[in-house]
């Protein structure tokens, strides 16, 4: 008996309903379904991510269908324990998550990896018999063996790309099936936190067994805009016999209006092209998606259906231009991101990743580098729906390696399925402009190098040819050579080029600011950009970018503070006649070289850079004062130590250095009304002056002009005592269930309700209600404490606790300081 | 809406190693792995730079040996540009090399 569903759409309810993924476990087993939970048509990414029982460490028989597991703990992914309290932790080498003797050292931000286990229980007795059951993890890490009712049924080493397993050889139709994952992130394999676990999404998919949409096997892409129309191009690719199915393909816009249909006899792969009427296109600024639907059909049923979010878009890249969007130039602003959310590790949140992208839009951000791995689909489905341009990444190292158990290790076996991981399923999204082949490639210029480059580039290309291939070069670009016809790029047989730069179309800068334009001159050919810059070049690349049509614009290094590479851009004070250099060791454990910290708050080089995009005409800093005796110093991924602050009572009329950045050609700095410092800014300024200012309490103000004109004015006030906390939650969650997470700042205030610029002091939190504490903690990077406990240290006067949801319900939170007035805040959940 | 057509970035057809072009080797434009493996070339660079295998020992740095020249590394401080230019000047002696 074959496996077809009815397009009746109250048929398919109940089908649904009979047939939902039930996790047997715990109290998960008797929850509703969610909205975000879809188990509906189509019979696809349907969530598992519920009701999995998790063991951190090995053993023997944890695949065994009759485990009994009852003593292991119920989490929901997506889960990572790499930023749960070390196992029997204890102060000082130990502190919340983080170990002095973590293997990863610095790297991984002193966190532990090791091994863990996930298993699951779950029922497919509602489905069809002979339905086809798939399940897909969206990412892993690091590697991962998966077993079925105790039969292995598959085996992953790469920890970012997604991949999907079969379940029907070992399915029990009618009984509880068991589900277990054994993970290990073991040895030095990452130069970064990677996190450790199953943390991202799982989707079991429901499928026809004789003829089905092939997974990720939709390509789609927008080919021409002629006379107000766009024309799609789409390649359908089909698993099992095609014969007498069709299918039917639909863009349906934002309003749920068929905006253009295609229908054709299927084959195991059909070409269509779709025509939109005035269609309305996507950009950063204005994200306009539609969904697009795939429809495999035998008669009037359908069997199979696939939908996904699609962007009309064109982007072109060429050196008179540089990069354009449906015909219009854009810069890259971007910045390099990598996967962990913070305080939640590499945990992949809808609403988290939602987060970091609207926190970056706000500060003029319009592109990430995924540095330097595939990112989940649910920080690129974000993009798209938000308007963030994206380069997704292979890998970081290829025959070569950076760490002893990095990727280098499997890469000559595996390197096919990441390539296929990353493009396969983000080839659709419209936020994606480049494919990056890998980050600082060890020897990448030698032979094998170029050989490696050539088959990477050209492997991407088989799989999607309508995006540019990229790379992010440090270092020098290798030797001059010269490929023949059939190995070249189209139109650069016979031509000059050099060995890291010859089969990309759009090579990547990383620290090569002062190379841009000496290149340009022997090669005017090339289009180019920063693909990491320094924040301290952060005027020099934006004035780059307005002089030179082929930059296409910088990736900061990075935009957001992550755990790992700890203290990359450290400051630090050092004594007066030592060396220059500062090695930031335990207990630092963050990188402290983001725009914007841990928990989302601007850093000063963030202000500076507002003035550098164009955000605000003028912001003010002050550096902090180095000790007697000391000198500061700051690492080359770092800022200056400076704080929006004008509280430094040490300091009572000693010159501080102020800092203002401004757009305009003169500042003046006016404390309590009057006038002590001016300064006319030129070019070589690099839109910013520096003023001595003896501190005494009270008001700064800066006053920035232009042409003779004020255009704009900032000020710091020196705040007060502390006097109470303040909680204040953001907007909340437009999820349900347990995707829902709510995040509530936690700020230190005096009487005004101003918040101390530089406060460290103690807080707990006490919850009542429904929902749960998923992390809390501050933007410290250095190890202060766990991450998942109810109290915590400000850092900068601010804290931040992020709650998830347990379902419909309300959550009231308390935040208590000893000697402050406590505040609170309730947050709804659904 | 402007009429456009997209680009397309077709694969090539196979892979045949590309000539190499000799070069004139420097501080700025060559990789130390490619100084360290021609004798004459490193004897130069630890002439001037002396400990230079030492500097350049640590497990950061030996990763990116096959992309970082001698210039790459002034931004890290660990050689200083006051001695590239007699080491461009000797090199610049040992003549074209492939």
């Amino acid at each position: 008996m074959s496996f077809e569903f009815d397009t009746n759409r109250r048929q398919a309810l109940m089908v649904a309903g009979a047939g939902a993924v039930f996790p047997m476990v715990g109290a998960a087993a008797a929850k509703p379904p969610v909205l975000s939970q879809r188990a509906s048509w189509p019979l696809r990414d349907i969530p598992f991510d519920d009701g999995w029982k998790f063991h951190r460490g090995g053993g023997d028989g944890f695949e065994q269908a009759g485990l009994d597991d009852s003593t292991w703990r119920v989490v929901d992914l997506p889960h990572d324990w790499g930023v749960e309290d070390v196992l029997g932790g204890a102060e000082p080498a130990q502190i919340g998550p983080f170990d002095k003797t973590a293997v990863g050292k610095g790297a991984t931000g002193f966190t532990v990896g090791g091994e863990g286990w996930y298993r699951k229980r779950f029922s497919v007795a509602g489905y069809a018999p002979d339905a086809r059951i798939e399940l897909t993890f969206d990412g892993i890490y690091l590697e991962s063996d998966v077993f079925l009712n105790g039969h292995p049924v598959s085996s992953n080493v790469n920890g970012y790309i997604p991949f999907a397993i079969d379940l029907t050889p070992y399915l029990d139709r009618k009984g509880d099936n068991v589900v277990a994952v054994r993970v290990r992130n073991e040895g030095r394999n990452t130069r970064w936190y990677a996190g450790s676990g199953i943390y991202r999404q799982v989707t079991l998919d429901v499928l026809p067994s004789l003829c089905r949409i092939a997974r990720w096997g939709v390509a789609a892409w927008t080919r021409r805009f002629a006379d107000g129309r766009a024309e799609v191009d789409l390649t359908t690719s089909l698993e099992g016999e095609a014969a007498g199915y069709e299918i039917i393909t639909r863009l349906i816009d934002a309003e749920g209006r068929t905006a253009a249909q295609g229908r054709v006899a299927a084959g195991s792969e059909v070409r269509q092209t779709l025509t939109l009427q005035g269609p309305r296109l996507w950009s950063p600024d204005h994200p306009n998606l539609y969904r697009l639907e795939t429809e495999l059909r035998r008669g009037d049923k359908v069997v199979d259906r696939l939908e996904q979010p699609f962007g009309v878009r064109i982007v072109t890249f060429d050196p008179a231009r540089g990069m354009a969007i449906n015909g219009e130039v854009i810069k890259l602003r971007g910045g390099c991101v990598h996967h962990d959310n913070g305080l939640l590790g590499a945990c992949a949140f809808r609403d988290a990743d939602e987060r970091r992208i609207r926190l970056l839009k706000q500060r003029g951000f319009n592109a990430i580098r995924s540095s330097h791995n595939p990112a989940s689909r649910s920080l690129r489905e974000t993009c798209d729906r938000l308007g963030m341009l994206m380069i997704e990444e292979a890998f970081d190292a290829w025959h070569e390696h950076k760490e002893p158990q990095d990727f280098s290790v499997h890469f000559r076996e595996h390197w096919e399925e990441v390539i296929r991981g990353m493009v396969l399923p983000a080839r659709n999204s419209a936020s994606v402009i480049m494919w990056s082949i890998g980050n600082e490639i060890p020897f990448r210029a030698s032979d094998e190098g170029v050989e490696w480059e050539w088959k990477l580039a050209n492997a991407v290309k088989t799989l999607d040819p309508t995006r540019p291939v990229t790379a992010g070069l440090n270092g020098v670009l290798g030797q001059e050579m010269i490929a023949g016809a059939d190995t070249a790029r189209p139109g650069f047989a016979g031509k000059v080029d050099n060995a890291s730069t010859m089969f990309l179309d759009v090579p990547g800068y990383n620290y090569r600011l002062d190379d841009i334009e000496r290149e340009h001159s022997s090669h005017p050919e090339r289009v180019v950009y920063g693909s990491e810059t320094f924040a301290r070049e952060v005027f020099d690349y934006a004035a780059l970018m307005d002089r030179a049509p082929y930059f296409l614009g910088e990736f900061l290094w990075t935009a957001m503070d992550y755990i790992g590479e700890a203290g990359i851009g450290a400051t630090a004070f050092l004594k007066n006649g030592s060396l220059p250099y500062y090695f930031a060791a335990w207990p630092w454990v963050n990188a402290w070289c983001g725009d914007l910290d841990l928990i989302g708050c601007q850093k000063a080089s963030s202000l500076a850079r507002d003035v550098a995009w164009g955000l605000a005409p003028v912001t003010m800093t002050v550096q902090r004062p180095a000790p007697d005796g000391t000198f500061p110093w700051t690492a080359n991924w770092g800022w200056p130590d400076e704080l929006a602050s004008w509280n430094w009572d040490d300091h009572k009329d000693k010159p501080l250095k102020v800092r203002v950045y401004t757009a305009g050609d003169k500042v003046q700095v006016i404390l309590n009304g009057q006038v002590v410092g001016e300064k006319a800014l030129a070019a070589g300024d690099k839109m910013t002056a520096e003023l001595p200012v003896p501190y005494a309490a009270g008001t700064l103000e800066a006053v920035a002009w232009k042409n003779g004109k004020v255009i704009g004015r900032t000020h710091l006030e020196t705040v007060g005592e502390a006097v109470s906390l303040r909680v204040s939650a953001e907007p909340p969650s437009q999820r349900r269930g347990r995707d829902a997470l709510a995040y509530l700042k936690i700020e230190v205030v005096d009487a005004k309700g101003r918040v101390l610029p530089d406060d460290m002091r103690p807080v707990t939190l006490a919850l009542e209600g429904s929902g749960e504490l998923a992390a809390f903690g501050s933007a410290n990077p250095q190890a202060v404490g766990s991450l998942k406990a109810s109290h915590t240290t400000t850092f900068r006067g601010k804290a931040l606790a992020i709650l998830r949801g347990r379902g419909k319900g309300a959550l009231r939170i308390t935040a208590h300081s000893p000697g402050l007035r406590a505040a609170n805040a309730r947050v709804a959940f659904e | 809406m402007t009429n456009l057509d997209a680009p397309l970035y077709p694969p090539a057809k196979a892979y045949d190693p590309p000539r190499r072009l000799p070069r004139i080797l420097s501080s700025r434009e060559t990789p130390i792995a490619i100084l360290q493996s021609n004798p004459a070339a490193w004897a130069i660079v630890n002439k001037q730079i002396p400990g230079m295998d030492r500097r350049i020992g640590n497990e950061m740095i030996k990763p990116h040996l096959g992309n970082f020249s001698l210039e790459s590394l002034l931004v890290f401080g660990v050689v200083q540009r006051e001695p590239l230019a007699r080491i461009d000047a000797e090199l610049a002696r040992l003549g074209e090399v492939m």
